[in-house]
């Protein structure tokens, strides 16, 4: 009975379909259509002023090029820094440990310690903002880095590490990393529990060490996990608008220091009152995400290895 | 979509499937378009003959009120709809109260549905110079024209306080009611300085002069909310206008050709970098904001601090026992020769959109807000002088601040931060970098000059003068 069956499958399908055109799909084409205009937001009269929106993101030195160059280094730095060290202590926790009776263990008290590090995953992104932001304040304000650093006897920023042009980026790219590596730390553990024991049990009788056991055994057998976790952590670059806004000064400042895509986009939408430059910005970011995403893939493909 | 096509051939492979959702989306793109709200009919109010009721509201009318909830709450506004229900019990009046003002109501405006009366206030305002120039305000020429509520004979417009309405005009015309008036000040602990023996400062170098003393006393001389340099704002362009005079202010803001390189400006711009420079400032002052700098002035940290006129009223149950809250105008430099001059005029614009759905309602809601009974229940709530005459306030800071904005000579609101949202985004942070000496004040003079020339350049952007 053939002919019954794509009109049932249909009716399953039309619902999600509709909905995830309707409200994902039209949204995007939507701003795609305002790019092209100079609607402000708040009237509903606009012309059609081809692509000098997309040219004039391109000259703005003062918000959207230095976001580009921020939301770039997250991009880069976000990834490498919290999957290098999810690896590391997914790896010593697992097999860090002695060699007892021929069986590799992890190091001592690595159940506690995972729990531990997975506690940041449960505290929501604006809580983790202002814990930080009093984390990262000015010594006579409470704060806490500021202060542990005099009480050494190093240098500690004087206005706190977000008034700091300096360090303002990366005060937060720690933050970022700080909140992520529990979850990569508990995903890489569990892909490491699937690889078989034998395999390293066979290298240490070989005689290799903690190290070439790593890259050579466990690396090329997690290399799936990796590259969604680089996905993941990318998507989580390009927008790290919550915490831009909760923690710096002026929400990316001090002085643009600070600013990234998803905030600009904000800002001219609702503070500069030009909602087509923010929709144009929006439709760079989109298509940056997605050609990141099929980039990674492609060129992360690897032959598979089955065990 | 008949049956039987589709036995023959399956009528949904996937181009048939692709094409289909692609001219739905195109149909319910055409729709729901977020732009694709319509203008109403223009409807024009007018000043009839009768005082009750000069604006012909209908009383059966539905009214839309949207309040910031900000620093001055909400509860005034719902006694003032009182006021409304009073002379109408049918209308219902919808009450919104809320801080996210752009997030909520700029897609009223885009849809053409928005509310009647706006307080598009705080920091998530929507931008004055977009609405203005989008042509979605209603000027309140009727509102100022029509008979105030108290007394038939006298004109809303003369019930006001000098110079109140200007922070709302724009090319000379009335586009938002600033309904709280308000003056940037320099305040200081008026108790302290008299246990130390400190004469508080009358001229920039007297300040500079006093300020080792205070630090021998184990304060800093000054703080700001420096994750908000906006505070810094009025002190500059004051320091500035103080020493040249209000015209330097006006070129500024008519962005006449090289306003900024004004000696007085630059001169300015030196003293405000000498504060930095020369470890005036509390320390981290830049990394905190107006709660935690304004803690730090209650607790004697720090001697100065510009704000608002809002401050004592804000601080009311927090402030310590004994402390008294002083306003001054910004210390003037030497060779000022308008020392008198000082920002103050009206704050917390209220608009009413031009597609508003009660138009006449609005109008005449704001003239409730602006009869005595209206701004003394804003006086009486929150403490704050209205921009109404003779509503008294029954405290030492207000009528030290009344004494400071005796001659409307004297004041002047400088406007390019509401006119242009560039510059205001650029002034902000530059003033930030320029008071904790990380540029220079050539830099910061070239960097506003710049963004100036960019603004007179854009042709895109709406320009506004000020009345000569």
């Amino acid at each position: 009975m053939k002919h019954g069956r794509y009109p049932f499958i249909l009716s399953f399908l039309a619902l999600p379909v509709g909905l995830y055109a309707w409200l994902v799909i039209l949204p995007f084409a939507q701003a795609f259509q305002i790019s092209l205009t100079d609607w402000s937001g708040s009237s509903n009269s606009f012309e059609y002023i081809g692509f000098d929106n997309y040219v004039n993101l391109f000259k703005d030195e003062r918000l959207v090029l230095p976001a580009l160059r921020h939301t770039g280094i997250i991009l880069v730095v976000l990834p490498v820094v919290t999957i290098a060290l999810g690896l590391f202590f997914a790896f010593m926790l697992n097999l860090g440990g002695r060699v007892r009776r021929g069986r590799i263990e992890g190091v001592r008290g690595a159940r506690f310690h995972k729990v531990v590090y997975f506690f940041p995953q449960v505290l929501s992104v604006a809580i983790i903002g202002i814990l930080w932001k009093q984390v990262y304040a000015p010594e006579n304000f409470g704060g806490l880095i500021t202060g542990a650093l005099t009480a050494v006897g190093l240098p500690a920023p004087v206005n706190g590490f977000l008034a700091d042009k300096r360090l303002v980026l990366a005060a937060v790219i720690a933050v970022l990393v700080w909140s992520a590596v529990g979850f990569y730390l508990v995903f890489f553990s569990s892909a490491m529990a699937s690889i078989p024991r034998d395999l390293y049990e066979a290298a240490v009788i070989d005689g290799a060490g903690r190290v070439p056991m790593f890259f050579k055994i466990t690396l090329p057998l997690l290399w799936d996990s990796v590259q969604t976790a680089w996905i993941y952590l990318s998507i989580v670059a390009l927008d790290v608008f919550v915490l831009i806004y909760m923690m710096t000064p002026e929400r990316g400042g001090p002085d643009a220091a600070s600013e990234v895509v998803g905030g600009v986009i904000w800002k001219y939408a609702f503070n500069h009152g030009e909602q087509a430059f923010a929709s144009a910005l929006g439709v760079v970011l989109f298509f940056a995400a997605l050609s990141l995403a099929v980039v990674s893939l492609r060129f992360g493909r690897r032959e598979r290895i089955e065990f | 979509m008949r049956n039987t096509s589709a036995d023959k051939h399956p009528m949904f492979n996937r181009r048939n499937l692709f094409g289909a959702t692609a001219a739905g989306l195109a149909a319910s793109s055409l729709a729901a378009c977020a732009t694709s709200g319509s203008d109403g009919d223009d409807q024009e109010v007018t000043v009839g003959e009768d005082a009750e009721n000069p604006f012909g509201v209908d009383p059966k009318a539905p009214l839309d009120v949207v309040i910031f909830d900000g620093g001055f709450g909400n509860e005034y506004a719902v006694a003032h709809q009182a006021i409304y229900n009073r002379a109408f019990p049918d209308a219902k009046i919808e009450h919104t109260a809320t801080q996210a003002i752009a997030e909520t109501q700029q897609p009223r405006f885009a849809e053409g549905k928005p509310a009647d009366v706006l307080d598009n206030s705080g920091a998530q305002q929507i931008p004055m110079d977009a609405l203005v120039s989008d042509g979605e305000l209603a000027e309140l020429t009727p509102l100022l024209e029509a008979p105030s509520y108290d007394d038939p004979n006298v004109t809303v417009l003369d019930t006001l306080r000098e110079g109140v309405l200007n922070a709302g005009t724009f090319n000379g015309k009335v586009y938002a009611l600033n309904y709280v008036f308000n003056a940037w000040t320099i305040w200081y602990d008026a108790k302290l300085f008299r246990d130390k023996g400190w004469t508080p400062p009358t001229t920039w170098d007297e300040m500079l002069a006093l300020c080792p003393k205070i630090q021998a006393a184990g304060v800093a001389p000054w703080t700001y909310a420096g994750q908000h340099p906006v505070y810094l704002y009025d002190m500059f362009l004051m320091l500035a206008g103080r020493h040249g005079g209000v015209q330097v202010l006006k070129d500024i803001d008519n962005l006449k050709d090289g306003a900024w390189g004004h000696e007085s400006v630059a001169l300015a711009a030196e003293a405000m970098h000498g504060l930095g420079a020369a470890g005036y400032l509390l320390d981290g002052s830049a990394g905190i904001d107006h709660i935690q700098s304004q803690t730090a002035f209650n607790n004697n940290e720090a001697a100065f601090l510009p704000c608002g006129s809002w401050l004592p009223n804000e601080q009311k149950a927090i402030a310590p026992e004994g402390f008294e809250y002083a306003p001054m105008g910004v210390p003037p430099l030497e060779g000022s020769v308008q020392p008198g001059l000082i920002s103050a005029g009206g704050d917390e614009p209220f608009v009413v959109p031009k597609n508003a759905t009660n138009l006449a309602g609005a109008y005449e809601y704001l003239r409730i807000m602006l009869s005595q009974e209206g701004s003394q229940i804003f006086g009486d709530t929150v403490q704050a002088t209205t921009v109404v005459k003779g509503v008294a306030l029954d405290n030492e800071a207000a009528k030290m601040t009344d004494a400071l904005v005796s001659n409307p000579d004297d004041m002047f609101q400088p406007q390019f931060r509401y006119w242009y949202t560039k510059m205001n985004e650029e002034v902000r942070p530059a003033l930030g970098q320029l008071i904790n000496a990380e540029t220079t004040p050539e830099e910061f003079i070239a960097r506003m000059q710049t963004v100036a020339d960019e603004t007179a350049a854009d042709d895109t952007i709406e320009k506004f003068t000020h009345d000569e």
